[in-house]
């Protein structure tokens, strides 16, 4: 199994006319993505990539016989109205790929979530791959290949370079997730090791971190205080930034010693994470564990 | 965007909480006021008590005295071009409320403290048990429970006076889509409660929402820093660096890793730049300007361009990067780093232009590395 998605999972293209819509929803198509269907209020009764179009989420939902996944397009100021219909019509996983959401709206997306019992994955996320079932994102597909190795990051570009890394390396991924730069997120770290704790397929867990935040600090308490069965490898990016400087993603802020690439690795490492310094490291610790 | 002072107030007193009378003087106007006062620097930056930025005068002796010292004043490289003279209010006890979001959890938070006019992060940190959060859902928002909680909390002597305050500040922040609503000190007056000072920032990404609003506080810090009351729609953050390696990331991430491989491999990055979000040929075209013209980037002697696409386009990448050099005939060793969605397309591309290219990130760090190596060598040679 991978955890999140399968090769059975529906997946429904939200905002699926416009360009960049059109263009993943090929991408998905091509890498075998089971896209049932999309929808752009006012494009109902086209076809995009031979995908049917729909003006509701409720018609797309019912033509198609069933949907599990929502992969959202929708501008910025649509989305909130975008995925809380989802939720609404059942579909427990949305992957919110825009940057630019009013944080208000985010904060009420989440919340519909909650009481919905829906996981949200970003906003901001490039999405996740389950390599040879199910892409729900933009990651390149010949980065990935099937495998036992989970990876959860909160940068996009940083899960594909890793991905890489490893299928070079010759060593498989079961689902690589990215989670979104921020400053708000839905999924967290945290929620993907108790996933691919779960997860049959899964032999190892790779966390990405990033300076800034406290998510891995987070994530080193969980791991500290749940029986995490899987192995755990840590690369937190960002060790030779300058104090005090905001490099690009929210989170990415020293405060003092807090967030700091020393702090999270220090507590990931008290946990029995075992660190790497550079992807490089990575593969090598992977191969100690002779999995 | 961050709100000055005397806009935060402005807002306040819309929404029901009560500040003191003020009146904004800007730099070279003569005040038309005397009495006492008390005259506070105009600025975004934070710490301006400590800064010596406010200041108590009795007479107009005082007032001039102090005006000519805050309008001389930088705060963290801010001139000071405005300042807020408000009446003077007798304060039996002051208070810190804040409405604002913890992204990490994903839910908005009313903050209070028992004690106001603090470093509040300092506190926070110090002694927690001083700080109360309290969680609220953001669709049905905070209850009853909530306010009576935060009055508890805060000691308040009237509760229900200091439970309208806190109603007041969130239906401001939730009405105005502001990321953080913040006063510190709220005072308590014989007369009731008075925000003393106001912090608000709004939400870039919800302006569309509100346009009049966002287009008159433009106007409003325009008048005061005299800067264009433009917004500036740009995704690319640069951040200058002390080494001679230009940067160029198309991800927060890799860039952060990049950084750390060059400091590996013994080079200094110049800069860190990442170009954020979806980005196109022109955004691409835009950072290495930003990189290579920008008078605050140290000098650089290469060039490394780290790209891995997903929902960006390496032949639109590729594309920016060949306009650019061609443009300008830009001469210094580049090394880019290039794959991911379209990659075919970009390498292509970046062949016919004669640009080398890269697959592996190391390797790129390397090659960056060797070749400032070898451009310092040269230069020294020529000495």
């Amino acid at each position: 199994m991978s955890i999140l998605v399968n090769e059975a999972t529906r997946v429904l293209v939200q905002g699926i006319t416009g360009r960049s819509g059109s263009l993943q929803t090929k991408s998905l198509l091509d890498f075998g993505t089971r896209v049932v269907a999309g929808v752009t209020p006012g494009k109902g009764g086209q076809e995009v990539c031979g995908v049917p179009v729909f003006d509701f989420v409720d018609d797309a939902v019912r033509a198609a016989g069933g949907v599990d996944a929502a992969i959202s397009f929708v501008p910025p100021l649509n989305a909130r109205d975008a995925a809380i219909e989802a939720m609404d019509c059942g579909i427990r996983l949305l992957v919110l790929t825009m940057e630019g959401i009013p944080k208000r709206d985010v904060l009420e997306i989440l919340s519909c979530a909650r009481f919905r019992g829906a996981r949200v994955l970003g906003p901001g996320t490039a999405g996740l791959i389950a390599p040879g079932k199910c892409k729900l994102g933009a990651h390149p597909t010949r980065m990935f290949i099937p495998g036992g190795v989970g990876i959860v990051s909160k940068s996009g570009a940083l899960s594909y370079e890793i991905g890489k890394t490893l299928t070079e390396a010759g060593i498989g991924q079961s689902t690589v997730v990215a989670l979104g730069g921020g400053p708000i997120w839905g999924m967290t770290q945290k929620d993907a090791l108790a996933l691919f704790n779960e997860d049959e397929e899964t032999k190892a867990i790779v966390l990405l971190g990033e300076i800034g935040g406290n998510t891995e600090i987070d994530a080193a308490e969980y791991i500290a205080r749940t029986p995490v069965k899987k192995p755990v490898v840590s690369l937190i990016v960002g060790r030779s930034a300058p104090e005090g400087k905001s490099l690009g993603h929210a989170g990415a802020i020293i405060r003092g010693g807090k967030g700091t690439a020393r702090s999270k690795a220090e507590a990931l490492e008290r946990a029995g994470v075992k660190m790497a310094a550079t992807p490089a490291e990575v593969v090598a610790r992977l191969r100690e564990l002779r999995l | 965007m961050k709100l000055f002072e005397f806009q935060g107030k402005s807002l306040f007193r819309e929404y029901g909480l009560a500040v003191p009378q003020g009146r904004l003087c800007k730099k070279n106007e003569t005040p038309d006021w005397s009495g006492p006062v008390v005259l506070k620097a105009q600025v975004l930056s934070g710490g301006r008590g400590r800064a010596g930025a406010v200041i108590l005068c009795e007479s107009e002796k005082e007032r001039d005295a102090a005006l000519e010292k805050l309008f001389s004043m930088t705060l963290k490289e801010e001139p000071v071009n405005a300042v807020l003279a408000e009446e003077r209010v007798t304060i039996l006890h002051e208070y810190y409320l804040s409405v604002a979001f913890d992204g990490e959890a994903g839910t908005p938070l009313i903050i209070v403290g028992a004690s106001g006019g603090v470093d509040v992060e300092r506190l926070a940190e110090e002694h927690p048990e001083q700080i109360l959060k309290l969680p609220f859902d953001a669709v049905v928002g905070p209850l009853d429970s909530h306010f009576r909680k935060a009055a508890r909390f805060a000691g308040a002597s009237r509760p229900k006076e200091f439970a309208a305050a806190l109603s007041g500040l969130y239906r401001l922040w939730r009405e105005t889509h502001a990321l953080l609503v913040e006063v510190n000190p709220l005072a308590e007056t014989p007369g009731g409660f008075v925000a003393l000072d106001a912090k608000v920032e709004l939400d870039d990404d919800a302006e569309p929402l509100h346009r009049e609003l966002f287009a008159r506080l433009r106007v409003e810090r325009a008048g005061v820093t005299g800067a264009s009351p433009e917004p500036q729609g740009d995704t690319i953050t640069c951040i200058p660096l002390d080494g001679d390696i230009g940067l160029i990331s198309d991800g927060a991430g890799t860039g952060m890793l990049t950084l750390d491989l060059l400091r590996d491999h013994g080079g200094r990055a110049a800069d860190f730049c990442e170009m954020g979000g979806t980005t196109s040929p022109e955004v691409m075209y835009a950072a290495m300007e930003r990189v290579i013209d920008n008078p605050k980037v140290p000098k650089i002697r290469s060039l490394l361009i780290v790209l891995i696409g997903g929902f960006n386009r390496m032949d639109e990448m590729a594309q920016g990067i060949v306009r650019y050099v061609r443009d300008t005939g830009f001469h210094l060793p580049i090394v880019v780093r290039l794959c991911g969605t379209m990659e075919e397309e970009g390498k292509k591309i970046m062949r016919e232009a004669g640009l080398p290219i890269c697959d592996d990130l190391e390797q790129a760090v390397r090659e960056a590395v060797g070749e400032t190596g070898r451009r310092a060598g040269d230069v020294d040679s020529r000495q």
